[in-house]
């Protein structure tokens, strides 16, 4: 070892010239991975440090559809300072402008004096938020405002109530701790709804009660507490520990899927980093060979140049940390403005690790095969001709060393991102991608070498010597096609995916989903409902049933989080409802239904799929808690919901009598043209001004807005790739420029202009291009389908708009680093070139 | 009758030691026809002096003038052509275009001329330097020789009217070397074109017409011989 440092020693004295594009590649997969780790640590402590701000106060118990009982009530102020009760609901805003109605879907928070306990509300015009409510008066968000046309001083109504609008919403301290709404928020007294008819008995509706503890209070032991005392009572309780949970397990989840894309970033580095280690050890191949002539043993020659590699990929790793660690600090002002959560900025040493083990991993697998070429060169390379004599696969130990590290760097992804299933998923769709394409550059060569040859290129010089230079021996197409296709591959899948979502959302779900969802609707005033909607010829259909809420405790007894795990369905509440019969639009896979009189021991039919999911049988017994309520039932039945239809839909259906007595109200979805939808709605809000009717073709756009927003994000990571792509591509762009000079010299002295060795250059980078962009397509849509089947079981059709931009991109981004360094080689005068090769 | 001349031509070269005089006011006429054999000692400017009667690199004074044409105003594009042509060029390292077989190699000139049977044509070449078991194979796969009839035949298939050769069998062994003689010399004869070409070898440059010696990049006027026959 102390010789082979003493040669890599000397060899290195030359300087790092050359290696530009290795360390380049290294340095951006690097950074791209710490810039957006670094990013997440600083909104996770951003987070931490504002969670009660976030929360509204130290620790928040909320209810659904029911306030706290006094019990509950007695135990938080003896352990608070200070408890604010808030009540969170959908709602219809009505206002009068210009002798129009006009409605706007609005998420209202009634608040009680005491809000905010932490933090400030910020108005437009400035207002204390007590006397913006007087009156009664309101407070909503601009944005609804101007979409109902409504200035500071009208006046709109919720439910029967009148409010004025005092003044614009700006900022709540507490609005990251919502999650995802519907609406714009209208912030109104709690008080003053009590004769709105909006929190009648068995709406929809919960209530958060925040509380300001005293200081050193435990919040562990107080989360304990409550849980204990009130099991079951389907309390949930958050605390500053963690103030936006949503938020902080949405940023933690797109961060590890950001970084798993980084991951794809560093593999298209690390082809530009292997083959700028090939290129390096091409030109030391008569040093190796004297060495080896001159008694360097095969370990010796290994150990000189992986020390080298070893010192270059250090430097490679520091600058992309270096990288990593200052752009988010320097673009930290524009990230901040752009984020709804507050983020702390700095320089946050795990995520700097974890890019520093991918790196260093990265490296290894990518520079362990031309390394081990390197010692396989043999004495008589000095005599003969050294490339033609490479195995195409190294020794049985440097492959046994590349499958631990493959697996040592999918082992410290799923690690890290602590998603096994994701990670399997994204590295195995890299791996796939990476074999893919290089398979598909040795079919490109095969091809272009026999297209070269054949008839029908005869004539077509400028054609025929670009197929013969990429069917040649060097190793541009294999760079190309692996490092472009990987880029575009993701870029890809990204758009394949999002445009396959969008279009299940936008594209089919309109024509399937009802106009409008109903919801609030009190039981006696579902005939007058009924009534206006079925005489109105432009509704097609009308499906309603009770709705009640509850949320599954226990399965067979044991918490039903042991039982079934984090399964979505015991996340929060569910929706419940009874009915006599099997209704219209679902299927009873197993088991039989109640009879129409039954009035025994609760019964319950369950969603089929998810039922599946959940391990559960025929037979199981399930605890479901409704408005406080503990209602124990057995499974009888499954049944087949369709949810892609947007329409109604139970996971849990139980017999009449099991709920009988528990208030509720009714859900109906209704199917009418576009052209009805604004008078029914004006008809229904006008009579039944408590019920809530919810566009469906706004919730389409605002789920639509949101997946566009991680389909941006996504392909922002994506875009890291395809430029760390671009440089491998000006890296095997330089390799071949000296060859490219030597072939212009040639043409030029047969004869050729230097407009038809231009058009040659171009048709091999075009070729090249359209190959790699083709090979992505594949992937990329294989990928999108993939997600689209499995995933999100929804039809898969290919997005040609996304199609044909990978494919255009895949050649102008050739064609522009092909062609740049094609001007070097046109401008040199053939005798120069020629001789210096004599 | 004069098929190229070179009056007060001269050649400097920018290097890295600065600029560098490589050819001195040469005047020179060459016959249509004939046999021209360019000696001298390494770095007297004969490989360069060829280079200037090609096209290949231009004087920076005086006037090169190929069948009446005078090449010092042509653009690249123009001698391109010019080349093209009129011109064949053989060097001592051959350079064969790697990736094309030997048949795609001599078919090059032909199709960038339009010849709508370029590969007839080569093929027809090739069969002439006795390579017709040869055409599918590509440079790295044929011998030094081989290579440098490959060579040959690229440069006498489009039938240019001057041969321009560079030290023809530099990089080959007697045998070799003697086999590519005899082709250069049948191809010039058969097709009458003006041979031009650069040797050390004595051999070769007795069996041309004229002999010119070159020194310090000048024409060495006293060695200029005349051949015997």
């Amino acid at each position: 070892m102390t010789l082979a440092w003493t040669f890599a020693k000397r060899e290195l004295r030359t300087g790092l010239s050359g290696f530009g594009i290795f360390l380049a590649c290294l340095a951006l997969g690097v950074a791209a991975i710490a810039a957006v780790g670094s990013v997440r640590a600083s909104i996770e402590a951003g987070l931490a440090r504002e969670g009660a701000a976030l929360l509204g106060g130290d620790a928040e118990i909320e209810f659904t559809y029911r306030f706290a009982t006094e019990e509950e009530r007695v135990w938080m102020e003896t352990r608070a300072d200070a408890v604010s009760e808030i009540v969170d609901f959908r709602s219809l805003a009505v206002a009068e402008v210009d002798g129009v109605t006009e409605r706007g879907l609005t998420q209202v928070k009634a608040v009680d004096s005491a809000y905010p306990l932490i933090g400030e509300v910020v108005l437009d015009p400035p207002l204390p938020l007590p006397e913006a409510l007087q009156g009664p008066g309101a407070v909503m968000e601009r944005v609804l405002a101007d979409r109902m046309g409504l200035v500071v001083g009208d006046t709109f109504r919720l439910g029967t109530q009148d409010f004025t609008l005092t003044a614009m919403l700006v900022t709540e301290p507490d609005s990251s701790a919502g999650g995802f709404g519907l609406g714009p928020r209208t912030i109104v007294l709690r008080d003053d709804l009590a004769e709105s008819s909006l929190l009648e008995p068995g709406t929809l509706f919960s209530s958060k009660y925040r509380l300001e503890l005293p200081e050193g209070a435990g919040l562990a032991e107080l989360e304990a507490e409550a849980e204990a005392r009130f099991a079951e009572s389907g309390l949930r309780w958050t605390d500053a520990r963690n103030g936006a949970p949503g938020i902080s397990e949405f940023v933690e989840r797109l961060g590890a899927f950001l970084i798993l894309v980084g991951l794809s970033g560093l593999a298209v580095g690390g082809v530009g980093v292997s083959s700028a280690v090939r290129a390096y050890l091409a030109t030391k191949t008569s040093v190796i060979a004297t060495l080896r002539t001159l008694g360097a043993s095969r370990s010796t020659i290994f150990q000189t140049y992986f020390l080298q590699i070893g010192i270059l990929t250090l430097v490679g790793l520091a600058l992309g940390l270096a990288l990593g660690a200052v752009l988010p600090l320097v673009f930290a002002p524009i990230i901040e403005a752009r984020l709804p959560v507050p983020a702390s900025f700095g320089i946050y040493p795990a995520p700097l690790l974890e890019a520093a083990i991918y790196g260093l991993l990265a490296a290894l697998v990518f520079t362990l095969w031309p390394l081990a070429r390197a010692e396989e060169i043999r004495p008589a390379a000095l005599f003969r001709d050294a490339l033609s004599s490479g195995r195409l696969l190294p020794s049985g130990r440097y492959l046994l060393a590349t499958i631990f590290l493959v697996a040592a760097l999918v082992g410290t992804a799923a690690f890290f991102s602590e998603t096994v299933f994701l990670t399997l998923w994204t590295s195995g769709g890299i791996l796939g991608a990476l074999i893919v394409l290089a398979l598909s550059s040795i079919v490109i060569r095969f091809l272009a070498k026999r297209l070269a040859t054949a008839k029908a290129a005869r004539g077509r010089t400028a054609l025929r010597l670009a197929l013969g230079a990429i069917g040649g021996p060097r190793e541009e197409a294999a760079s190309v096609v692996l490092s472009l296709g990987l880029g575009l591959s993701v870029l890809a899948a990204v758009g394949q995916i999002d445009g396959n979502l969008r279009g299940a959302i936008t594209g089919e779900l309109p024509d399937v989903a009802p106009s409008y969802f109903f919801v609030d609707i009190q039981n006696d005033q579902l005939p007058g409902f009924m009534d206006r909607l079925e005489s109105d010829p432009e509704v097609s259909r009308i499906d309603s049933a009770p709705m009640l809420r509850g949320i599954i405790t226990r399965i067979n007894g044991q918490p039903a989080a042991e039982v079934a795990g984090d399964h979505w369905v015991l996340q929060g509440d569910r929706g419940v409802t009874y009915s006599v019969d099997v209704p219209d639009n679902t299927r009873v896979t197993d088991g039989t239904w109640w009879d129409a009189d039954y009035t025994g021991p609760p019964q319950i039919s369950f969603a089929a799929e998810e039922a599946m999911e959940m391990g559960l049988s025929l037979g199981d017994e399930l605890t479901i808690n409704i408005l406080g309520r503990d209602i124990t039932g057995e499974i009888t039945s499954f049944r087949e919901v369709d949810f892609s239809t947007a329409g109604i839909g139970f996971i849990l259906s139980m017999n009449p009598a099991a709920l009988a007595g528990a208030p509720h109200t009714h859900i109906a979805t209704v199917y009418a043209s576009e052209e009805a939808e604004a008078p029914i709605l004006r008809d229904l809000a006008s009579q039944f001004p408590n019920i809530t009717a919810i566009r469906v073709r706004d919730a389409i756009d605002r789920v639509s807005e949101l997946l566009g927003g991680l389909a941006a994000a996504t392909s922002y990571g994506a875009s890291a790739t395809l430029l760390t792509g671009f440089l491998v591509l000006i890296g095997a762009a330089a390799a071949g420029q000296r060859a490219r000079t030597y072939e212009a010299a040639i043409l030029k002295t047969l004869g050729a202009s230097r407009i038809s060795i231009l058009r040659s250059f171009a048709w091999r980078s075009a070729i090249l291009g359209l190959g790699a962009g083709l090979v992505a397509l594949l992937a990329g849509a294989l990928g999108g389908w993939a997600v689209a089947t499995f995933i999100f079981e929804t039809e898969y059709t290919l997005i040609w708009r996304n199609a044909l931009a990978i494919i255009g991109a895949g050649i102008i981004t050739t064609l522009a680093a092909g062609l740049a360094f094609s001007l070097g080689p046109l401008a040199a005068t053939p005798a120069q070139v020629l001789r210096n090769r004599e | 009758m004069s098929i190229l001349s070179l009056a007060d031509v001269s050649l400097s070269l920018k290097g890295n030691a600065g600029i560098v005089d490589i050819l001195h006011s040469i005047t020179l006429d060459v016959h249509e026809g004939e046999t021209l054999a360019l000696v001298g000692p390494s770095g007297s400017g004969k490989s360069s002096l060829l280079m200037v009667m090609g096209g290949l690199e231009r004087a920076t004074g005086g006037h090169v003038s190929v069948l009446g044409h005078d090449l010092t105003p042509m653009s690249e594009d123009d001698l391109a052509r010019f080349r093209r042509a009129h011109m064949g060029v053989v060097f001592q390292s051959f350079h064969l275009i790697p990736t094309m077989t030997a048949l795609e190699n001599v078919a090059v000139p032909l199709e960038l001329a339009g010849a709508k049977d370029a590969f007839d044509r080569a093929e027809a070449e090739l069969e002439a330097v006795g390579l017709s078991h040869r055409i599918g194979h590509f440079p790295a796969q044929m011998s030094g020789g081989e290579q440098q009839r490959v060579a040959l035949a690229r440069a006498a298939a489009p039938r240019p009217q001057i041969l321009l050769a560079d030290e023809p069998t530099g990089n080959l062994d007697g045998t070799n070397g003697a086999a590519i003689t005899d082709l250069l010399f049948g191809l010039q004869e058969r097709h009458g074109a003006t041979l031009i070409l650069v040797t050390h070898s004595r051999t070769l440059a007795a069996k041309c017409s004229r002999v010119v010696q070159l020194r310090d990049g000048r024409i060495d006027e006293a060695q200029v011989l005349e051949a015997a026959q």
